[in-house]
């Protein structure tokens, strides 16, 4: 089973760039920047081979390079295929427009030097057979991380940024090093599949879910801790692509991969809905409200981690590797093109003015978006279909319905509602077509949905409640947004509901530093 | 904004008059969406360098000139002469300094300026609170969210005016409470609605003189950044329109605010250090010894550089032409045509180029196909003159706009609270495919809009005097060749923040394809030539105006063909075609040169398609001359892309009306690019646009440099430096005119704007004389000094 090693050459070739990155740190290092966009190239094709392996060979993990458990081995899966494709192609892209983005730049040759680590440690992450070197890639994750935020080391507002994650982050990885050493002493073994497949309930893996489940919060910088990921701006563009589409997955990959061991714990499951449903409408509400393009980018991640989160929460998993998929590849590209945020707000205003909905078309816009769920739902088939999948399928169509009732309104010429309708239809089948080959790809791989109980029905209707109070409120809200009540709700939404100012006190993050 | 002026009591009156002179120190900043450069000293343009540097220093703590190593460079280099010393010392005004002590003092090191310490700078000293960078962050969130155009789907509430907006958020906001402002909120719910009265009562806790309150408003408002920079714009756009803003005055009461709360908490510990900083407010700007010593240098280089134009162009002087030329072409005056303009006349001797500002004397409040919003396609100083539209039929038109509304629509389903999940998992995967389109820079161009069309309510008679006044303008009243070229350009980049600094200046920040082809439009009319001809402009019959774009990220050539009138030019365009295509291969092997990474001409296409290029031309970096005069003083003359060349023969010029033009409207707009470089390269911090890899578009308008804070005004580090050494030299702009001296001298009386920009060394002027030498040079108060007085001499004392 050689193929099974195949994936380490991506991150080995990317850690040759490091090493030869190391020899020329500065200003424009020769051939390096190609060399490392031919070396994320190259990891990017390694990846396809390999899963092209795992589709004719089926799914196992390699030997152990190393001894007592510790040293690195590779589990080729469905997941594991998945990150790696996604991670090495996001890594070729930022790798290969960093090579002339940062060119004229003192440090570039660092730069490309830590990019390289960042994306060769994720790969090891993705990959990992063992639970060490889970931990391991995951610390070298963070640690190269806040090197790259603090590429101009200068800057007071990274080293503010890069000081509230250093902490969330070390959190993460006691968080982390706790169930890894607790699921060690309960099933005696590093090999992750093995725990995996005898996976069963009791104190010690009950903790470790609480724990993984804790370190994935903290990673996917979830409310409170959220903080950190709105700021770091402060280093150049192709780090928050990279951050955002590669390496800010970890905390989902990290539930998605121990999937089995979760489902021990149905309490931790239900805080991770909470979590994430509350994170999830806390930042997508306050994207709304910010004026600045990557800032709006960032809160805009948050939420969707969130929603990610949740679905993993519900036991989703296949649904949320799906999101992390699509989500990484629409942000590394919203990252990289926000210099087009100039042109995009200036077009926005020559068409005339935006057509407002009212209550009734916000009406018809649901009862309407529910009756195309319905019918492809029937097309499709909803049996075999867990009630969780069609809950959450419920709350996609209230979003859908938000553009529909944007062609309802009454002012939208005839042309622009047969528009909507027809994006939201397209919208709608290809949803349930990518969840159905999600679904498929997985299958064997992740476990499949628990039927729900009391706790997991209440959660159901209470997210149900909440997204669609929320869609409603976001499809009138011309109607109601002028309010001088809501101009309140709007200024301490806009702040995040202060909780990132509380982390800065707690950790004085505005104390003058005297210059040195 | 609430209360009457005639109602404050009369020692506020004298404060609102020095809030008001410091709005106008504070230069305006324009939106991205249509950028033009900026003289970031527009509001210091009635005082010398000197002083200018000795109040940036006290309101910024910022130096304005470059670093003494650099002129200590070309002096060792022989670059900079003694001689250029000497003749700068004669004309400085300050420090009473000799010789050797302004050539001893290049190899020390100039005191570093230090700015007066604000309220929160001095509480920050003692509490050991970042209040200016919190103050900064709290009026950037909020001023990011007031101003913004559009990138927000929830926009906030903006009745009555930004101290009134601010007012409602500051008062709700927990945030500096939390950081120990203690009941922040109260306070500022308790401040007055009228922003005048705030600032009178700040200005009383603070213990303000109202001699002391001219810097110090000033400098309050420095703190602003772009805030105050783009409050001070929508003050331009109002006085454009005979009407009046007091937003920058606004935002100076929202940051006193601040600065009285922090004194109330703070005042036991920090009083006696604040009333000295307001005693050292009233004391008036005068330079140090310093500042006179680098004014002296800085002038030195900028005559250095004037003797070298004077040999470059020495050597020039074409003959002057006899026939009836093939091809005249008319481009923009911007110095990127310059490059162009040698390439294409190097290909055939029947060629003639033609230079002229770039919105080709029609500045048009413009509409784009399917498009509600007015451009204004013309400078800024001036009101738009006519409207005009692009045309196309009405279906067409209505299925652009239902096109563009559906992507609107998409884009706020996109944005939106819930349906951003649905849009995420729906459409995510199709982003695999745009990322790499964009990385392989796949993407598609986009088309030309049909021929624009001026309103139809402007008359015969108005055209006919519009298109005599151009023709007049252009030095082009007879001898036209088979086909005129009338060029505009812009430039294509893509995922480009600052696509509009490199666009046509003349054009309002937009490309200048719609002023060409309006105006080929226009003179190509039957009606308009009948009445140029009773005007005795003779137009022949076989002449044609041909419209076209010069792209000056690729040096190619879009020829509007498609509007001419039928007739038998095919030919003669076809010609021209291959003219222009060999002239950019020249312009493109001459520019790769100076560009990173671009491994000659060829390379230049694909950069201006890279998403990741920052660099993707190097827009008028270099400027640092203007010549107005007829094309052969200058042609054959390789001025290195540095030259803005307007064509003028002053022998044409009846009254020297189109003199008085030149000095009075291309000249200032040269002089704001010139001097927007000049600040964006010796003060980056305080004027410059910051790291590119940091910008982050706020509100559609400015970009921030990373989280927060202000937006940034000027040119971005990038676009002035390659990583290795500047692009640009900070020079003043010299102008070269080749006519007499007394009518400038007349022009320069009559506008006293235009004369403080000469008078106090922001722009120098030369006399050209009838043999094409540099003969007179202006120095100040209206009077004229031999251009080189010293050569003069030399060739003297070699005659006898």
């Amino acid at each position: 089973m050689w193929y099974l090693y195949l994936p380490l050459l991506s991150p080995l070739l990317l850690l040759a760039v490091v090493v030869q990155a190391r020899r020329t740190p500065g200003l424009r290092p020769g051939r390096l920047p190609k060399l490392a966009e031919s070396a994320a190239l190259a990891g990017f094709a390694v990846a396809v081979v390999a899963a092209l392996f795992l589709v004719l060979n089926g799914p196992g993990t390699s030997g152990l390079i190393g001894i007592w458990g510790i040293g690195l081995s590779v589990r080729l899966d469905a997941v594991s295929a998945t990150m790696l494709v996604l991670v090495s192609f996001i890594g070729w892209i930022v790798l290969r427009y960093s090579a002339t983005y940062m060119d004229g730049e003192a440090r570039q040759g660092a730069f490309t030097g830590g990019m390289a680590a960042i994306l060769a440690a994720v790969l090891l992450l993705v990959m990992s057979g063992n639970l060490v070197q889970m931990l391991a890639a995951w610390t070298a994750t963070s640690l190269v991380l806040g090197r790259l935020l603090l590429f101009y080391p200068e800057r007071t507002t990274a080293q503010r940024a890069a000081r509230k994650k250093a902490v969330v982050a070390r959190l993460s990885e006691v968080a982390l090093a706790g169930a890894v050493m607790l699921l060690i002493a309960a099933y005696g073994t590093t090999d992750i599949a093995t725990i995996l497949d005898t996976a069963t309930p009791g104190w010690a893996t009950l903790a470790a879910a609480a724990l993984l489940a804790l370190a994935a919060a903290l990673a996917s910088a979830q409310f409170p801790v959220h903080g950190w990921l709105t700021e770091v701006m402060e280093a150049p563009t192709p780090v928050s692509a990279l951050l955002h589409a590669g390496v800010i997955n970890a905390g989902g990959f990290l539930l998605i991969r121990m999937a089995d061991v979760m489902l021990t714990a149905p309490g931790v499951m239900a805080v991770l809905v909470m979590l994430g449903g509350l994170t999830a409408l806390f930042g997508g509400l306050v994207m709304l409200t910010q004026p600045a393009v990557k800032t709006s980018l960032a809160w805009s991640t948050i939420a969707q981690m969130a929603f990610m989160i949740m679905q993993c929460g519900l036991a989703l998993f296949p649904l949320a590797l799906l999101h992390i998929v699509a989500h990484s590849l629409y942000k590394a590209h919203a990252f990289l093109s926000a210099g087009e945020a100039v042109r995009n707000v200036a077009a926005i205003r020559r068409p005339g003015p935006v057509a407002v909905p009212s209550a009734r078309n916000v009406v018809q816009a649901f009862v309407i978006g529910i009756a195309i769920y319905g019918l492809v739902g029937l097309v499709i088939g909803f049996d075999g279909k867990s009630v969780q999948a069609i809950a959450l399928g419920v709350i996609l169509i209230f979003g859908v319905a938000y553009l529909l009732a944007q062609g309802f309104a009454d002012a939208a010429p005839g042309a622009l509602t047969r528009r909507m309708v027809i994006y939201a239809s397209v919208t709608s089948v290809s949803y349930f077509v990518l969840q159905l080959v999600a679904l498929h790809l997985t299958a064997g791989t992740l476990p499949p949905v628990p039927a729900p109980g009391p706790l997991e029905w209440a959660l159901i209707v209470l997210a149900l409640i909440s997204f669609g109070v929320v869609a409603v409120a976001q499809a009138t809200f011309p109607l109601w947004a002028m309010h001088p009540a809501a101009a309140g709700i709007r200024v301490h939404l806009s702040n995040g509901l202060y909780a990132n100012a509380i982390f800065d006190r707690l950790l004085d993050g505005w104390s003058k530093r005297t210059p040195a | 904004m609430f209360a009457k002026l005639e109602t404050l009591p009369a020692p506020l009156l004298e404060l609102v008059s020095e809030a008001n002179g410091a709005a106008r120190a504070i230069p305006p900043l324009f939106p991205l969406s249509a950028s033009v450069a900026v003289n970031p000293f527009l509001g210091q343009s009635d005082e010398p360098l000197a002083v200018s540097a000795a109040r940036l220093a006290r309101v910024a703590g910022a130096r304005i000139m470059p670093e003494r190593a650099v002129w200590a460079e070309k002096f060792s280099a022989g670059e900079i002469l003694e001689s250029d010393l000497a003749a700068a010392l004669r004309s400085a005004r300050f420090g009473r300094l000799t010789l050797a002590e302004v050539v001893a003092a290049v190899e020390t090191q100039a005191a570093q300026p230090e700015a007066l310490p604000t309220v929160a700078d001095l509480a920050a000293e003692v509490s050991g609170v970042d209040w200016p960078g919190l103050i900064e962050d709290r009026i950037g969130v909020w001023a990011a969210s007031h101003f913004d155009e559009g990138q927000a789907l929830w926009q906030p509430g903006r009745t009555g005016g930004a101290f009134s907006a601010w007012r409602e958020f500051a008062s709700r906001d927990l945030t500096p409470e939390i950081h120990g402002l203690t009941g922040f909120g109260a306070f500022v719910a308790a401040t007055n609605r009228s922003h005048w009265r705030a600032i009178g009562r700040a200005s009383e806790a603070l213990g303000l003189s109202t001699a002391a309150s001219g810097t110090a408003f000033h400098r309050w408002l420095m703190t602003l950044g772009g805030w105050a920079q783009y409050a001070r714009y929508l003050l331009w756009q109002a006085e454009l329109e005979g009407a009046t803003d007091n937003t920058v005055t606004e935002l100076l009461a929202i940051r006193m605010v601040f600065d009285e709360a922090l004194m109330g908490l703070y005042g036991a510990q920090i009083a006696d250090r604040w009333a000295k900083a307001v005693a050292a407010h009233e004391v008036p700007v005068t330079p140090t010894r310093d500042m006179a010593i680098d004014a002296v240098w800085q002038e030195a280089s900028e005559r250095a550089a004037q003797r070298r134009l004077a040999e470059t162009l020495e050597g020039g002087a074409a003959a002057i032409r006899q026939e009836r030329p093939a091809v005249q072409a008319a481009f923009c005056i911007d110095v990127r045509s310059e490059v162009f303009r040698r390439a294409l006349e190097a290909q055939d001797a029947g060629i003639e180029t033609i230079g002229f500002a770039g919105f080709f004397g029609l500045a048009s409040a413009h509409r784009a196909v399917g498009s509600d919003v007015v451009e204004t396609r013309g400078p800024v100083l001036l009101r738009p003159g006519v409207q005009s539209q692009a045309v196309e039929p009405g279906e067409v038109d209505l299925g652009r706009r239902y096109t563009a509304r559906a992507g609107r629509a998409w884009g706020r389903f996109k944005l939106a609270a819930v349906s951003s999940f649905a849009f995420v998992e729906a459409t995510g995967p199709v982003y695999a495919g745009k990322l790499v389109r964009d990385a392989l820079g796949l993407g598609k161009v986009a088309k030309a809009d049909p021929a624009p069309q001026l309103d139809p309510a402007i008359g015969p008679e108005a055209r006919v005097a519009m298109a005599r006044t151009v023709l007049g303008a252009m030095s082009l009243t007879s001898g036209f060749a088979r086909v005129v070229m009338v060029a505009g350009h812009g430039a294509d980049v893509t995922n480009n923040p600052h696509e509009s600094a490199l666009q046509c200046g003349a054009c309002g920040g937009y490309a200048g394809d719609v002023n060409a082809r309006l105006l080929a439009g226009l003179l190509n009319d039957a009606g308009v030539r009948e009445g140029l001809r009773a005007e005795g402009v003779e137009i022949p019959a076989d002449t044609v105006f041909l419209a076209a774009l010069h792209h000056t990220t690729t040096d190619r050539v879009t020829l509007f063909d498609q509007d001419l009138p039928s007739g038998d030019w095919a030919a003669d365009i076809a010609r021209l075609r291959a003219w222009l295509e060999q002239a950019g291969q020249l312009a493109r092997a001459e520019r790769a040169a100076r560009l990173p990474r671009a491994k000659g001409g060829a390379d230049i296409a694909r950069r201006a398609q890279d998403w990741a290029e920052l660099r993707p031309e190097w827009g008028l970096a270099g400027c640092r001359a203007f010549v107005a005069a007829p094309r052969h003083r200058t042609e054959g003359t390789g001025l290195a892309g540095q030259a803005f060349l307007h064509s003028y023969d002053w022998r044409r010029d009846e009254g020297f009306g189109v003199l008085e033009l030149i000095l009075t409207a291309p000249v200032v707009v040269a002089s704001w690019i010139s001097l927007q470089y000049y600040g964006s390269t010796v003060a980056p911090v305080l004027f410059g646009g910051g790291n590119k890899l940091l910008h982050n578009v706020v509100g559609g308008i400015g970009v921030l440099e990373g989280n927060g804070g202000a937006p940034r005004p000027g040119l971005p580090w990038q676009s002035v430096h390659d990583g290795e050494g500047f692009q640009h030299e900070a020079l003043r702009l010299s102008v070269v005119i080749e006519a007499p001296r007394a009518p400038m001298t007349d022009v320069l009386r009559r506008h006293p704007g235009v004369r403080a920009l000469f008078d106090n060394g922001w722009l120098h002027l030369i006399a050209m004389d009838d043999t094409g030498k540099l003969a007179w040079r202006y120095d100040s108060d209206l009077t004229w000094v031999p251009f080189a007085p010293e050569a003069q001499e030399d060739r003297a004392i070699a005659a006898e």
